[in-house]
């Protein structure tokens, strides 16, 4: 860990230092006010009655929760909540099925391709989904599978960026506990499932907190290929809710605080989890 | 790991040989099984944005009365299919419907949009299911751009033009009264301009991009003489009538009178706007006195005709929306009698559904005359004495154009109006750009 | 199996290791199957067939016509398409140096592990979780024209009625913005993993020499943070220029307006596809863009020889 610069006052009196610190503090903090401001203004509008909306004042004079129930009973958000969740579990629990065995390949075993094999699929991942959004709907069209769960999973399965950090990871293992596997005759199979994978344990925590994460705010994808209203996802579902409850912001916070409401609490709970393994993806 | 030693070592091989042939199973033909099957279903989907799920209460029931009524007696069954209204209009998701081999048996458009589907060659002929005398019942006006070559593609559910309303008590807070209705272009201005305070607009015209926008704009253009095309087909865009009404959109933003942006769903949308208090006079039609009354009743308003530019005649524009059948839908001959049945109908229960319509439901003009007869006394009194005696005489029909013209006006409206472009400069490039898109347009008239 | 194992001390090992090579290959091939193949189909072939289906006008009802390089002319002629390549190349110079400051600065101001900073940083991480469609509803509201808290805020300071998404001179701007105030407790934790590995000694051996804070950040920590910097300006440069995340802000924040004063090709492309039908043309914008985007890959690539991110 280091400790760095700006903030090292080195050959300064107690005082001083105690002083740069207090200004330094205040100053972060005044930045992370402002970092959370729009949230506790979606919060603070999704309490307000509807006539005190545009007032300027941030605390409610008279909050109430029912803009929450009007959003819950009158949409069927328990609906988009379900359908968000299926489709971000499946997508992760599959993608880390699929991308730990291609991370133990690429990173463990030799065969002829191997490099060129990684080149190919590391050089998808700039491909942005806005690029390939139009000929992927077309194809999606093909495969028949506009409109259904299908079509909202199989396409966000496959992500070159979990293969990526999972190879890096796996290069860094010690040789020996996979070589000790091999001296007793294990299959590359058990080796995987045996070896590999409990030993992934972390970097796969890391990893479903961010594929959840990803798929569950993920909309454009979802809005392109599911049209049928028993389809959409939370993202779609809100989008929609301003369009149709567009005079009422009261309504549109409240059903916004419930779509980011499980991630932030997600984020209360991993909070540690979450933010190291983002400190490591960009670089290792 | 001793454990693990002891296994058979071609295990690993053949178990992934397993998985790996599972998986290219599911990719390859799994997955259309994972999509949903359709066509099973012989039930007519009718796409709207009025019900089940929608606000206004009477047009719920008047789209769920005639669905069951029509349920009840026959055998090829309707289902309603509600989509917000702004993404209806403004969205992509009927569009993209049609894209994925997908799209409704039954939808409604506006003329706006129905080259973009006629041209597509989705629109089912509904002239075999419509008898003689009720096609003559429809005005020449009211149904000319919904046909092609003498055929029906499309029964028009409404007529409704557009005009000015006005809230009193911003009127009465400037210290105006109903004298200072303004009657000219420059006095709109002036008049939208005393209205403007820090919490309020003077004047709101439309502002988001969209047919909708178009539309709305078309009687400033009409009232200085201007048109987009000629009679042989050329642009006219570049005229001194367009870049006059492209003008005064800008000055009314410039002024500070008019707001860059609006509430709620928008400049069709009254109550967000006018009855929020967000601005004092809106261009809004004729729906506008339903949306008031059942959702804004305590705001009191006026309601006066387009105002004029110096040398111009009076004229506004009437939109309304059509039925329309899919010609690749499930059953597209039933759907058209479906619709014939519905609205085209010389039966009295038909005349009276659009009588209801645009009574009960909504705010309109009928575009039957035999509803007009029958609605009788409820078209002409009150504020839709105003619209009927005052507003609708002027009616020109709004026009109907491929997406490419469309987004043409579009662009040379919004880059006036907010983009701060010189008005003439717009007009002839727009103009250009319909020139080279003319010359190889080869749908359906544009009317 | 026994057998292999104790042969590989005996009589034929050239013939054996050539068995356990070719298992392991076989193996690794089967490893690498289910995500090759999907990356192939869902990613590569979409690449592939936005070049095929540029050249076919598709008029959004299923009827397919081959029409050359017509979408490519169209593309040329098209005035709008240089305004939006021209307003995504603004964003992306606005955000991208944008996100490298406040991503770096707020992880310099937080970067001291303590109780306090650790809070700090969860509340500048905080807004990631959103989703960019609610931060966006949320950024609507707060500057809404006249009555928006953030209008009003600037009315009170002085600046007069500001439309800040109704006026085409500044909507980017209010969006850049937006997106920067989204995205930078990303970058932030980027940049804190980034100064976790520099070593502590040099700022102790700086500090000896007498090294005042602003040199050490200077002469160590920037030239340390080569690979973090290098990976943020990657990355940072392709969210804007082809990103879902400016896709979804601008979709839902302007809609590409007003006067398209906002509309990014991305957005443009979205529309021009799934509003206007004109998937041929859209797919030829979008051929464009792969062909951008495999440059800048092959790039990368060559420039962290094979995606690694060390200093050496």
């Amino acid at each position: 860990m280091s400790d760095v610069v700006l903030n090292d006052p080195a050959p300064q009196t107690g005082r001083q230092l105690t002083l740069v610190r207090g200004v330094w503090m205040l100053v972060t903090l005044v930045l992370a006010l402002m970092a959370i401001f729009p949230l506790l203004y979606m919060l603070s509008i999704a309490i307000k009655a509807p006539t005190e909306v545009f007032k300027p004042n941030l605390i409610p004079a008279a909050p109430t929760p029912g803009n929450f129930l009007y959003v819950l009973t009158e949409v069927p958000f328990w609906r988009y909540l379900l359908n968000t969740f299926i489709v971000s579990a499946v997508v992760t629990v599959v993608a880390l099925f699929f991308h730990t065995m291609a991370g133990y390949a690429l990173a463990r075993l030799r065969f002829p391709g191997r490099e060129a094999i990684f080149l190919a699929m590391f050089s998808t991942l700039l491909v942005s989904l806005p690029v390939i959004i139009v000929p992927l709907f077309i194809l999606v069209r093909a495969l028949g599978m506009l409109n259904s769960y299908g079509g909202l999973i199989v396409p966000a399965i496959f992500n070159a960026f979990g293969i990526f950090l999972l190879r890096q990871y796996y290069l860094s293992l010690p040789r020996e506990l996979e070589e000790a596997a091999v001296i007793d005759g294990a299959g590359y199979w058990r080796i995987y499932w045996w070896v590999i994978l409990p030993l992934s344990r972390p970097i796969i925590a890391a990893l479903a907190i961010l594929f959840f994460l990803a798929n569950w705010n993920s909309f454009l994808w979802p809005l392109t290929v599911a049209s049928d209203p028993n389809l959409w996802v939370v993202q779609v579902a809100i989008a929609n809710f301003k369009s149709q409850y567009a005079a009422s912001w009261n309504y549109t916070m409240a059903a916004s605080t419930i779509v980011a409401l499980p991630m932030l609490v997600l984020f209360l709970v991993f909070q540690r989890q979450i933010m190291d393994s983002i400190k490591t993806s960009g670089l290792k | 790991m001793t454990k693990i030693s002891n296994m058979p070592a071609g295990w690993s091989r053949r178990s992934i040989l397993k998985g790996g042939t599972a998986l290219a199973a599911a990719g390859l033909a799994g997955l259309p099984m994972m999509g949903r099957a359709f066509g099973q279903d012989s039930t007519l989907s009718f796409w709207q944005f009025y019900a089940p799920d929608g606000d206004v209460k009477p047009q719920v029931e008047w789209f769920v009365k005639m669905v069951a009524d029509w349920n009840a007696t026959q055998a090829e069954q309707v289902a309603l299919e509600y989509v917000v209204g702004s993404e209806y209009i403004g969205g992509t998701k009927l569009q993209t419907s049609f894209a994925s081999g997908q799209g409704p048996d039954i939808f409604i458009i506006s003329p706006g949009d129905f080259l973009r589907y006629y041209n597509g060659g989705v629109l089912a002929d509904l002239t075999p299911a419509i008898e003689e005398a009720a096609r003559a019942d429809f005005p020449e006006s009211v149904i000319a751009n919904r046909m092609v070559d003498g055929k029906i593609y499309g029964v028009p559910m409404e007529v409704e033009p557009m005009a000015f309303y006005y809230s009193v008590k911003a009127f009465e807070d400037a210290g105006l009264n109903e004298n200072d209705v303004p009657q000219t272009w420059d006095q709109l201005l002036e008049v939208g301009k005393k209205l403007t305070t820090t919490e309020r607009y003077g004047l709101l015209f439309e502002t988001n991009p969209g047919y909708y926008q178009n539309f709305t704009w078309y009687p400033f253009m009409w009232q200085g003489g201007g048109e987009f095309q000629t009679a042989d087909g050329k642009s006219a865009f570049d005229s001194p009538a367009t870049v006059q009404a492209l003008k005064l959109w800008q000055d009314a933003v410039n002024s500070g009178a008019a707001p860059r942006q609006m509430l709620g769903g928008g400049g069709g949308d009254i109550v967000a706007n006018l009855g929020s208090g967000y601005c004092a006079i809106q261009n809004v039609g004729i729906w506008g006195i339903s949306a008031m009354d059942n959702n804004a009743p305590d705001v009191p308003y006026g309601i006066f005709k387009l105002p004029v530019p110096a040398g111009g005649k009076y004229v506004t524009v009437g939109g309304g929306w059509a039925f329309v059948a899919n010609s690749k839908g499930k059953n597209p001959e039933a759907a058209g009698k479906f619709i014939a049945w519905a609205l085209a109908s010389m039966a009295p229960d038909s005349i009276q559904r659009v009588v209801d319509w645009c009574t009960v439901a909504k705010s309109d003009m009928p575009p039957r005359n035999s509803a007009l007869a029958a609605g009788g006394e409820a078209f002409n009194k009150g504020k839709m004495g105003i619209f009927s005696k005052e507003i609708h005489p002027g009616t020109r029909a709004e026009p109907r154009v491929p997406p490419e013209v469309y987004k043409i006006i579009s662009d040379a409206i919004q880059q006036t109006q907010l983009g701060g472009a010189d008005p003439q400069a717009a007009a002839t490039a727009a103009s250009q750009q319909l020139d080279a898109f003319l010359a190889s347009y080869s749908g359906a008239p544009i009317l | 199996m026994t057998e292999i194992l104790t042969s590989v001390a005996g009589e034929k090992p050239a013939a054996v290791r050539l068995t356990t090579r070719r298992r392991e290959a076989i193996a690794g091939y089967l490893f690498i199957l289910p995500d090759a193949l999907g990356l192939l189909v869902f990613i590569g072939l979409p690449m592939v067939l936005a070049f095929g289906i540029s050249f076919f006008e598709v008029d959004g009802f299923g009827s397919f016509k081959f029409v050359g390089v017509a979408n490519y002319v169209r593309m040329w002629g098209d005035p709008l398409f240089w305004t939006t390549l021209k307003t995504t190349l603004v964003f992306a110079v606005m955000l991208v140096p944008l996100l490298y400051v406040t991503g770096l600065g707020l992880a310099l101001l937080v970067q001291r592990t303590n109780r306090f900073n650790t809070v700090m940083r969860a509340m500048f991480f905080a807004p990631q979780m959103v989703s960019l469609v609610v931060i966006s509803l949320v950024w609507q509201l707060m500057v809404v024209d006249k009555l928006g808290v953030l209008t009003r805020l600037a009315a009170a300071v002085g600046l007069g009625s500001i439309s800040f998404l109704g006026n085409p001179n500044i909507a980017l701007f209010t969006v850049t913005i937006a997106g920067v105030w989204f995205l930078m407790g990303y970058y932030m934790l980027i940049f804190l993993g980034g100064l976790q590995d520099i070593p502590k000694e040099y700022y102790e051996a700086a500090k000896i020499d007498g090294a005042s804070p602003i040199a050490s950040f200077w002469y160590i920590t920037l030239p340390l943070l080569r690979p973090t910097s290098f990976f943020v300006l990657l990355i940072s440069s392709v969210a804007a220029i082809a990103g879902a995340q400016a896709f979804d802000l601008v979709y839902v924040m302007t809609r590409g307006g007003p006067a398209n004063s906002t509309t990014l090709l991305v957005t443009y492309i979205y529309a021009q596809a799934f509003q206007y039908s004109a998937f041929g043309y859209a797919a030829a914008m979008a051929a464009l863009l792969v062909v951008l985007m495999m440059v800048t890959t092959v790039f990368f690539f060559l420039a962290t020889r094979g995606g690694r991110f060390d200093n050496e």
